[in-house]
C-alpha cells in the first residue's frame, strides 16, 4: 500500500508531496462490533494517506442507512463501504451512488441484485465447513476411519448448506458419520438434547465432533461431560470468549477466527483503491468473483483462521479481539498459565 | 387539550388587536408591518421560531460541515430528498393536531398502503398498473384512518389510545403484506418493469433542466395570478384585504424562492458525468401542500377543522357535525400518511420490515409542532409540517456530515432538544394568550 501511495503521490503531480485528502465513507449496521471495524478501518486509512478522512455512521434501521448513504454521496465521499442492513433496500444506495460515480464497496455481507456494485469483501463462508473439518481430521491424528458426530445450524440458513456441503467434501470416505443432525433456530438446548441422544446411540464411543458454531460446540460438550471417555477433539467456529476458554482449559480442540482486523483492513484497501482510481491489486482477491443475483462482483474473500491451544495469542489476543484478562477470568487463570497466556 | 379560554371581546383594543390576523386591522404595509410585530409580542410567533431555526441549522452546520459542504447544491437537493418523508408524514399528523387530537398510528399506516403498492406493481406476481396500485394502497390507508376515526367519534374513545391499538394493528398487518410475495425476501423497486420505475422515480426521478424552469416559471405565474386576482377582489368589494404592496412582496417571495431552488436543482451534483434537474419530489411534496392549504383555509371544511380544534362545543352549538368532519379528519390523516409512506418506499427502493413507524409518529408530531402547529388544537398549517420536515432532515443531514457526531445518540437528543423548544414556545404562547386576557377582566 505504502508503494501504491507513492504512485499516487507522483501521478498527482508531487508538488506538495503530500497526497491529495478524499473522504471515504464507512456505513455499517449498529452493533457491537461496529465500533471495533472503525477503529481498524480508520487506522488503515490514516496510514496510507494522512489527509484522508473517514465518514463513519452506524445506522438501526434501513432508512437511516439510506440517509446516511445519500448524505455521503451528496457531502463529497469518493468511495463508499457498505455493510448492507437490508436486502430490499441496499441495492437502491448502489443505484443512487452509480448516478453520482461513486464506487461501492460491500462489506460482510453481499448487497444483493445490485449490477453496479464494484467490490465485495468478506469470509469464504463456502470454505469454513472445509478447512473446519480438515483440522479436525488432523487432530484425531492417525485413528482409521474414526466416528465423527457433525451439528449443524439452522437448516433454512444458507451457511448451513455450504458448510454442510464442504465439510463433507473433506470427510467422505475418511470417517464414519456417527450421527449428523440440524439444528432449528440453533439453539443450544436443542443440539444438546440431541447430542446426548446420539451419544447413547454410539454408546459413547466418539472419535471426533464437527460443530456449526461455538455455541453448538458449547452444548455437545455440555452433553459428553463426564460421560465421554478418551475425550475427543471438537471443533467450532466463531472465536467466541467462552469458546477461546474451553480450548484453553482444553475441552475444545480448536475454533475458527474470522479476523474483523483482517476483513476492515482488506475493506480499507480496496476502497482506498477504488477512490483514488486505481485498479485493485489482482493478488487482492486473486480474480474470484461472487454472484449477487445481477452480475458476478469481483471479490476478496478471506479465509478464516483455525485457533488451538498454541496460537490464541498472536491471533485472537494480538489482534485484540479478547484480552487475557478476559479469557483468564478466575477459573480459567491455572489452565491459561499451563499454555503461557498472560 | 384543556378547554381554551375564548377571547374577551370587550378587551382594550389593543390587546384584542394582538389576537387578530394583521391583515383585518391593516390598511397599508406600514399599519400591516405594526399589526404584525403586535401579535409576535402577543405570543402569536407564527412560522418565525422555525424559520429562526432553520437559519440557525443553516449557519452552524456550513461552518463546521468539511469544506462547507452541508450548502452544496447536491447536499441541499439531498437533504430536500430526505426530508420529504418527514414534511408529507407531518402534514399528515397536522390533521390530527389541528383537529386537537393525535394520531399515533400513522408510521404504520401508510407503510401499509405502500407496502399494497409496492407489492401490486410486482412484476412477477400480481402485475397491476402503477395508478390502481397506488390508489389502492391509499384507499386502505383511507378506510384504516375511517375506522379509526369513527370509533374516536361515535364511541368517545380517547384518539390516543385508539391510535396506539391502531398501530400496533397496523405494524401486524403491514408484515403480513410484506411476506405475502412467493419471492425471498421482501418487495423492492429495482427491476426492469415501467410500473416499479415509475414509484421508484416518485422520489429519485429527475426533471429535465430546462423544462424545470418552464413549470417553475408557470407555477410562480399561477399561484401570484390566484393571489393577486383574490385579493384585489377582496379590495375591491370592500372586504377586509392586505394592501395590494402586500401582494406583490409576496408574490415576489415566491419568485424568488422558486428560481433559488431551480438555480440549486439545476447544478450538477455528480462526481462525474452529470446529473442536473429538479427532482420529482418537490413539485409531489408542493402539491400535496398546496391541495390542503386551499382545502383548510379556503374551504368550509377547514373552517370547521379549525373551529372544532379551538372549540368543539362551540363548533357544535353552531351547528357543525363534529363528529362527522373529526371522522373525515382521521381519513385524511391516514390517506396523507399513506402518500408519505409511498415516498418511504420510494426513497428507500423497496420495502422491508425494518420500518421505525413509531420512530416516524414522533418525527411527524415534532416536525409538525416545530413548524408552528399547536399540539392544543385549533392552530396550525400545512406548511408548519414542511418547514418543521425541513428542520429535522437538516439536524439529521448534517450531523451525518460530521464524522464526529454522525452517531444515532447525538441525533436523537438534539431533535429531542428541538422538538422541546418548540412545544415550549409553543405553550408559552399560548399561556401568554391567555394570561392576557385573565388580567384584562
Amino acid at each position: 500500500m505504502l508503494a501504491l501511495s507513492a504512485v499516487v503521490m507522483l501521478a498527482c503531480g508531487g508538488d506538495t508531496g503530500v497526497t491529495p485528502g478524499k473522504r471515504i465513507a464507512l456505513l455499517l449496521p449498529d452493533t457491537t462490533v461496529s465500533n471495533k471495524v472503525k477503529a481498524y478501518f480508520e487506522a488503515n486509512i490514516q496510514q496510507v494517506c494522512a489527509n484522508c478522512s473517514v465518514l463513519y455512521s452506524a445506522a438501526k434501521t434501513d432508512a437511516e442507512q439510506q440517509a446516511q448513504a445519500t448524505t455521503a454521496i451528496s457531502g463529497g465521499a469518493s468511495a463508499i463501504v457498505l455493510e448492507p442492513l437490508h436486502d430490499a433496500t441496499a441495492a437502491a444506495i448502489v443505484t443512487q451512488a452509480k448516478a453520482a460515480n461513486i464506487p461501492v464497496v460491500s462489506y460482510d455481507r453481499l448487497v444483493l441484485n445490485a449490477p453496479d456494485l464494484s467490490y465485495y469483501v468478506s469470509f469464504d463462508h463456502a470454505a469454513v465447513g472445509g478447512l473446519l473439518a480438515t483440522s479436525l481430521l488432523t487432530a484425531m491424528g492417525t485413528k482409521t476411519n474414526p466416528t465423527v458426530v457433525e451439528i449443524n445450524g439452522e437448516p433454512s440458513d444458507p451457511n448451513t448448506k455450504s458448510f454442510k456441503e464442504s465439510a463433507l467434501a473433506v470427510l467422505k470416505d475418511k470417517v464414519k458419520l456417527g450421527a449428523q443432525y440440524d439444528t432449528p433456530g440453533g439453539v443450544p438446548a436443542t443440539a444438546r438434547a440431541r447430542m446426548a441422544v446420539a451419544l447413547a446411540s454410539l454408546n459413547y464411543k466418539v472419535d471426533g465432533v464437527l460443530a456449526g458454531n461455538d455455541v453448538l460446540a458449547g452444548a455437545a460438550i455440555g452433553a459428553m461431560r463426564g460421560r465421554v471417555r478418551p475425550w475427543p477433539p471438537v471443533a467450532g467456529q466463531g472465536a467466541e470468549l467462552t469458546a477461546i476458554q474451553r480450548i484453553v482449559a482444553g475441552e475444545q480442540a480448536m475454533t475458527l477466527y474470522s479476523s474483523t482486523k483482517a476483513e476492515a483492513e482488506a475493506a480499507a484497501q480496496v476502497a482506498y483503491d477504488l477512490a483514488f482510481g486505481i485498479t485493485v491489486p489482482p493478488s487482492m482477491g486473486n480474480g474470484k468473483t461472487v454472484n449477487n443475483g445481477a452480475g458476478d462482483i469481483p471479490a476478496v474473500l478471506l479465509t478464516p483462521v483455525v485457533v488451538t491451544k498454541v496460537n490464541i495469542e498472536s491471533t485472537v489476543v494480538a489482534d485484540g479481539f479478547w484480552t487475557p484478562d478476559q479469557i483468564c477470568s478466575s477459573q480459567f487463570v491455572s489452565a491459561c498459565a499451563a499454555v503461557g497466556i498472560s | 387539550m384543556a378547554p381554551e379560554e375564548a377571547p374577551d371581546l370587550t378587551a382594550a383594543p389593543e390587546a384584542a388587536r394582538a389576537e387578530l390576523p394583521p391583515e383585518v386591522v391593516a390598511q397599508s404595509l406600514g399599519e400591516y408591518v405594526r399589526a404584525y410585530a403586535a401579535r409576535i409580542k402577543g405570543g402569536e410567533s407564527g412560522v418565525l421560531p422555525v424559520v429562526a431555526a432553520m437559519v440557525a441549522i443553516v449557519l452552524v452546520f456550513t461552518a463546521i460541515s468539511p469544506n462547507h459542504v452541508f450548502l452544496s447544491p447536491g447536499n441541499l437537493v439531498n437533504l430536500f430528498q430526505q426530508a420529504a418523508v418527514f414534511m408529507v408524514l407531518a402534514m399528515a399528523e397536522g390533521f390530527a393536531l389541528v383537529l386537537g387530537e393525535i394520531d399515533l398510528s400513522v408510521g404504520f399506516v401508510g407503510a401499509i398502503g405502500a407496502a399494497i403498492t409496492v407489492q401490486l406493481v410486482q412484476p412477477t406476481t400480481t402485475k397491476w398498473h402503477w395508478i390502481p396500485a397506488i390508489i389502492a394502497g391509499l384507499l386502505a390507508c383511507t378506510v384504516f384512518g375511517l375506522i379509526q376515526g369513527t370509533l374516536i367519534t361515535r364511541l368517545r374513545l380517547p384518539s390516543f389510545i385508539v391510535t396506539l391499538a391502531g398501530y400496533l394493528i397496523a405494524n401486524g398487518i403491514f408484515l403480513d403484506i410484506l411476506l405475502l410475495g412467493p419471492f425471498s425476501g421482501y418487495p423492492n423497486l429495482l427491476g426492469q418493469s415501467d410500473n416499479l420505475s415509475v414509484i421508484y422515480h416518485l422520489m429519485w426521478g429527475i426533471i429535465d433542466p430546462t423544462v424545470s424552469w418552464i413549470g417553475a416559471a408557470v407555477v410562480v405565474i399561477a399561484v401570484g395570478l390566484l393571489i393577486w386576482l383574490s385579493d384585489s377582489r377582496r379590495r375591491k368589494s370592500g372586504l377586509v384585504a392586505p394592501p395590494a404592496s402586500l401582494s406583490l412582496i409576496k408574490i415576489g417571495l415566491i419568485a424568488a424562492v422558486a428560481i433559488v431552488v431551480v438555480a440549486i436543482c439545476n447544478t450538477n451534483r455528480a462526481n462525474l458525468g452529470t446529473l442536473a434537474g429538479v427532482p420529482w419530489v418537490i413539485p409531489i411534496v408542493l402539491g400535496v401542500l398546496g391541495a390542503w392549504t386551499i382545502l383548510l383555509q379556503r374551504t368550509k371544511f377547514g373552517r370547521y377543522v379549525y373551529a372544532i380544534g379551538g372549540n368543539a362545543e362551540a363548533a357544535r352549538r353552531a351547528g357543525v357535525n363534529v363528529a362527522l368532519i373529526r371522522t373525515i379528519g382521521f381519513g385524511l390523516c391516514s390517506f396523507t400518511a399513506g402518500v408519505a409512506m409511498l415516498l418511504y418506499a420510494s426513497l428507500l427502493g423497496g420495502m422491508s420490515n425494518n420500518v421505525g413507524g413509531g420512530q416516524y409518529v414522533l418525527y411527524a408530531v415534532a416536525a409538525a409542532v416545530i413548524g408552528g402547529t399547536s399540539l392544543f388544537g385549533g392552530r396550525g398549517k400545512p406548511l408548519h409540517g414542511v418547514l418543521g420536515g425541513l428542520v429535522i432532515a437538516g439536524i439529521y443531514n448534517g450531523l451525518y456530515l460530521l464524522p464526529q457526531l454522525s452517531s444515532v445518540e447525538w441525533q436523537y437528543i438534539i431533535t429531542g432538544l428541538v422538538l422541546l423548544a418548540a412545544v415550549v414556545i409553543d405553550a408559552v404562547s399560548r399561556r401568554g394568550a391567555a394570561s392576557g386576557s385573565v388580567t384584562r377582566t
